[in-house]
C-alpha cells in the first residue's frame, strides 16, 4: 500500500467517525435548549429533570466529538501537506474562521453548561446553552462551506500552482454551501431525534421500573415526535433540491451514484436503476433493474432531460468503478432510510392521534421495537450522505482544479501513516464501544427524580 | 506601518503563549497526577483541570486554524516535517479529552485517572518534540518538506521537551496553589523548586545549542541592535527566574507564583519571536514566503482578529465564575 491509499483512508476513517458525534452533539443541545427555556418558561421541574438527563449524554457526546475533531484540522497539515499550500488561501482561513468563531465558543460555553449550574443565574445558563447551540450550528456552517467550496470553488484564480481568493464573499456563498449546509443540520437534528425516541422507546419497554421514570421518557418521546412532524419531510425536501444542485454542477458524480454510463439519446430519458453492478471491466453495467425516464426526470425534472453518462469523461477524469459503485448503493441507503424515517414519523403521529401511546407498552410491543431499531438509520444515512459527497467527488480533491494525488504530503513513510491509522482505528473503536456502554448505564439509572433545581428560579 | 504577515506572526505569537500559559498549567497537573499521591489529592488535581482545560485548549485549535489561514504554506511544510510529535500530541490530547469524560461517567476511576495522566504527558512530549523541531530547523526543497520522518529528534528538541514538560510542572503547580489547594502542596514546594531549576538548565541549554545550528540567530546574538535586546530579554527572564526561585524557597507570595510564572512565559515567547523573526521555519521560510494573498490576510484580520478579545473575555469569564473557593464541592456535579 502506498502513503496516498493509506492517507485516504486514515482521512475518510477519522473523519466518518468524528461525523456521529456533532450529529449528536448539534441535535442535543436545541433540544435542551428547547426543554430549559420550557423550564424557565413555567418553572415546571420536569423540565429540569429533561435537560439534567440528556445533558449526561451530551457531555459524552461532546466530549468524543471535540476530540476527534481536532486531529482532522491537523491532518490537512501532515498528511495533506500539498493541499493546504495550494488550496489554504481559502480554505486555511475558513477552517481559522471555524476554530475562532465557532469552536471557541461552544468550548467556553461547556464548562459553564456542565459546572455551572449552581454558580451563575439560570438565565446566564439558559445563555450559556444557547451558546452551544449556536457554536456548535455555526462550526457545522464553516464546516460545510469550506467543503462546499471543494465541490463547487468559485471565486478564486490559480496562480503559480495556488488557488487565489478574488472575491470572498462569492467563494463562502457558492452555490452548494447554503443548501449543504441546512441538509446537514436538519441530518443532525433528524438523527438526534430518532436516538432520543429508540432510547425512550427502550426506557419505556423496559419492566421493573418506576411510573415515574416511563412518565419522563414518554415525556420526551411525545416531546421529540413532534419535531420529527417536520424535520423528516424537510429532509426529503432539502435532499431533491441538493441532488439537482449536484446534476448541475457536478454531472460526473451523478453519472457515478447512478451508474449511468451511456448518455441517453436526444429524445428519449435516461432510465433509473434501482439496483445494477457493473461490469467487472467498467464501461457498462453487467445487469441492472431500471425504472424507464427516471432518471431524467429526477435530475432534469422532465422526461426527456440529458444525462451525460460516465463514458463521456475520461477514466482518469472521474470516480473510479469501485468508487462509482459505492455511491450507486450509498445514495440508496440514503434515500431508502430517508423515506423509512419519514414512515416511522406517520406512524407514530397515527398512534398518537389514537391514544396508543399513553396505553400500556406491553399492548404495542411491535410498535415502540420499531423505534429502537431506528435508532442508527439517521447515522447510517448521514454516513452514506457523506460517501456520495466525498468519493463522487474524486479524482479530485477541489473540483476540477486539484487532484486528490496532488495534495498529499512529501515523503511520508507508509509504515508510519499506516501506524498512526491502526491507532486512530483502535482508539476509536474502543469509544464508539464506551459510548455504547455508558449510554446504557445513563439509561438504566435513568433521571435523578430527587434532586432539586437551583432555587433561584422564578416560579419555583 | 507594519505589514500584515507581521501582524499575523504576532498574532499567532500570542495565540500560542496563550495556549501554553493556559493549557500548560493543565498538562503539568495532568502530569502531575501520574505521581504516587493520596487518592484525595490526585482528584483534587483533576478536579482543578475540570472546567478549563476544553477551553484551554482550544487556543492550539485556534492557532492551528491561524497557521493554516495566514501561512498556508508553513502550515503544510510544518506538519508534514513534524508528522510523528504531531500524531503524539494528537493521540495525546484525545486521550486526556475522553479519559476525563469517561472518569466523570464510569466507576473504574483509578484507570481513567491513569490515562488522563498519560494523554497530558503525550501531549506534552509532543508539544516539546514539535517546537523543537521547528527551531532545530526544516528541509525545505521546492517549497516542499525534504527532510526524514524523524528530522525533529536532537539535542536541542530533547533539551526543549524536557523544558517544556518541566516548565509546565512549575506552572501547575503555581494555579494550584492559587486556587487555594494549597494545603495539598505545601509540602511539594521541593518539587517545585527541582522543576524550576530543570527547566532553567534545560532552556539555557537549548538557548546556547540554538546559534550553532542557525548561524542568523548567532548574528543577532553578536550585532546590535538585536544584541541589546535579547541580552536585555534574557536578563530579565533570569531575574524573573530568580524570584519565582526565592519564592518557591522562602514559601512565600503563594497567591502570585501562577502570575510570576505567566510573566516568565510571556518572556520567553517574546524572545524567541525576536530571535527568530521573519523566519517562520528557520532557516528556510520567512512569514513573506509562506503567507496567503494579502486579501486572504486582510480578510482574515477583518473577520477574525475583532473576535479575538472576544474569545479572551469569555475565557476570562469563565475563569471568573470558576474562581477559588467558589462552591468548590459541586465541581464533580455533573
Amino acid at each position: 500500500m502506498d502513503p496516498l491509499t493509506i492517507s485516504r483512508f486514515q482521512f475518510g476513517d477519522t473523519a466518518a467517525f468524528h461525523i456521529l458525534w456533532p450529529l449528536l452533539s448539534i441535535g442535543l443541545s436545541l433540544f435542551m435548549f428547547f426543554m430549559e427555556w420550557a423550564w424557565l418558561r413555567t418553572g415546571d421541574v420536569r423540565y429540569y429533570r429533561q435537560v439534567r438527563f440528556w445533558s449526561k449524554i451530551f457531555i459524552l457526546t461532546f466530549g468524543i466529538g471535540t476530540a476527534s475533531g481536532i486531529p482532522l484540522e491537523f491532518e490537512f497539515g501532515t498528511n495533506w501537506a500539498a493541499f493546504s499550500n495550494a488550496a489554504g488561501d481559502f480554505f486555511g482561513n475558513i477552517l481559522g474562521f471555524e476554530s475562532t468563531v465557532a469552536f471557541a465558543l461552544e468550548a467556553a460555553f461547556l464548562g459553564i453548561f456542565v459546572f455551572g449550574w449552581k454558580r451563575v443565574s439560570p438565565r446566564v445558563h439558559l445563555f450559556s446553552n444557547a451558546m452551544i447551540a449556536v457554536g456548535a450550528t455555526l462550526s457545522a456552517f464553516w464546516i460545510m462551506v469550506a467543503n462546499s467550496w471543494m465541490q463547487a470553488p468559485v471565486g478564486v484564480v490559480v496562480e503559480n500552482g495556488k488557488i487565489i481568493v478574488t472575491d470572498y464573499m462569492v467563494a463562502i456563498f457558492n452555490s452548494s454551501s447554503f443548501i449543504s449546509f441546512l441538509h446537514m443540520e436538519i441530518a443532525c437534528v433528524e438523527t438526534t431525534l430518532f436516538f432520543i425516541l429508540g432510547l425512550c422507546a427502550w426506557a419505556l419497554l423496559r419492566t421493573r421500573t418506576t411510573d415515574e421514570y416511563k412518565r419522563f421518557f414518554l415525556q420526551a418521546f411525545k416531546f421529540a415526535l413532534t419535531i420529527t412532524l417536520v424535520v423528516t419531510p424537510l429532509q426529503i425536501g432539502l435532499g431533491d433540491l441538493s441532488g439537482y444542485l449536484i446534476a448541475e454542477k457536478q454531472p460526473e458524480k451523478v453519472a457515478a451514484m447512478e451508474l449511468h454510463w451511456d448518455t441517453n439519446p436526444a429524445g428519449t430519458g435516461a432510465p433509473w436503476s434501482i439496483i445494477a453492478w457493473p461490469d467487472s471491466a467498467g464501461g457498462r453495467n453487467a445487469f441492472d433493474i431500471a425504472i424507464p425516464d427516471a432518471l431524467s426526470l429526477l435530475t432534469t425534472h422532465s422526461f426527456s432531460g440529458e444525462v451525460p453518462g460516465l463514458n463521456d469523461y475520461a477514466p482518469s477524469d472521474r470516480p473510479t468503478t469501485l468508487g462509482a459503485t459505492i455511491t450507486f448503493y450509498s445514495f440508496r441507503i440514503m434515500v431508502a432510510i430517508g423515506f423509512a424515517l419519514f414512515g416511522l414519523m406517520l406512524l407514530g403521529v397515527w398512534y398518537h392521534y389514537k391514544g396508543r401511546l399513553d396505553e400500556a407498552v406491553s399492548d404495542h410491543r411491535f410498535f415502540w421495537k420499531l423505534w429502537i431499531f431506528a435508532m442508527p438509520l439517521g447515522f447510517i444515512a448521514t454516513e452514506a450522505g457523506w460517501m456520495v459527497r466525498e468519493i463522487g467527488r474524486q479524482p479530485w480533491v477541489v473540483y476540477h482544479l486539484l487532484r486528490t494525488s496532488d495534495g498529499l504530503s512529501s515523503g511520508l513513510s507508509t509504515p508510519v501513516v499506516l501506524t498512526t491509522t491502526v491507532l486512530f482505528t483502535l482508539l476509536y473503536i474502543a469509544f464508539g464501544v464506551l459510548f455504547v456502554y455508558f449510554t446504557y448505564r445513563i439509561m438504566k439509572n435513568g433521571p435523578d427524580f430527587v434532586e432539586l433545581p437551583p432555587s433561584r428560579v422564578p416560579g419555583i | 506601518m507594519i505589514d500584515l504577515p507581521t501582524i499575523w506572526f504576532l498574532i499567532l505569537g500570542l495565540e500560542l503563549a496563550l495556549y501554553v500559559i493556559l493549557d500548560g498549567a493543565d498538562l503539568g497537573l495532568g502530569f502531575l497526577s501520574l505521581l504516587p499521591q493520596s487518592e484525595k489529592a490526585r482528584s483534587i488535581l483533576i478536579q482543578t483541570v475540570g472546567p478549563i482545560w476544553d477551553a484551554n485548549e482550544t487556543w492550539l485549535v485556534i492557532a492551528g486554524g491561524t497557521l493554516f489561514g495566514a501561512f498556508p504554506l508553513a502550515y503544510g511544510i510544518i506538519l508534514n516535517a513534524l508528522y510523528i510529535p504531531v500524531m503524539i500530541l494528537l493521540f495525546g490530547l484525545i486521550i486526556r479529552a475522553t479519559a476525563f469524560e469517561f472518569r466523570a461517567m464510569g466507576e473504574k476511576k483509578r484507570f481513567w485517572e491513569t490515562m488522563f495522566g498519560v494523554g497530558s504527558l503525550l501531549a506534552i512530549v509532543g508539544q516539546g518534540f514539535a517546537v523543537g523541531g521547528v527551531l532545530n530547523g526544516i528541509q525545505v526543497v521546492d517549497g516542499h518538506f525534504s527532510g526524514g520522518s524523524f528530522d525533529w529528534f536532537s539535542a536541542l528538541s530533547i533539551f526543549i521537551t524536557a523544558g517544556v514538560l518541566m516548565s509546565y510542572v512549575v506552572v501547575g503547580y503555581a494555579y494550584l496553589i492559587k486556587r487555594r489547594h494549597f494545603e495539598y502542596t505545601h509540602e511539594s514546594f521541593s518539587r517545585i523548586f527541582i522543576a524550576a531549576t530543570v527547566t532553567f538548565g534545560a532552556f539555557a541549554s537549548a538557548t546556547i545549542l540554538l546559534p550553532q545550528e542557525h548561524p542568523f540567530v548567532l548574528e543577532r546574538w553578536i550585532t546590535e541592535p538585536t544584541r541589546t535586546i535579547l541580552i536585555g530579554l534574557s536578563i530579565l527572564i533570569g531575574l524573573v527566574s530568580f524570584l519565582l526561585i526565592y519564592c518557591v524557597i522562602k514559601k512565600t507570595l503563594h497567591r502570585h507564583l501562577h502570575s510570576i510564572c505567566m510573566t516568565i512565559f510571556v518572556l520567553a515567547a517574546a524572545a524567541t519571536a525576536y530571535a527568530v523573526y521573519p523566519y517562520l521555519i528557520p532557516p528556510a521560510l520567512t512569514v513573506y514566503d509562506t503567507s496567503s494573498s494579502a486579501v486572504t490576510l486582510r480578510f482574515m484580520l477583518w473577520g477574525i482578529g475583532p473576535l479575538l478579545p472576544i474569545v479572551l473575555a469569555y475565557n476570562f469569564y469563565m475563569y471568573h465564575v470558576f474562581r477559588a473557593g467558589r462552591n468548590d464541592e459541586h465541581l464533580e456535579d455533573y
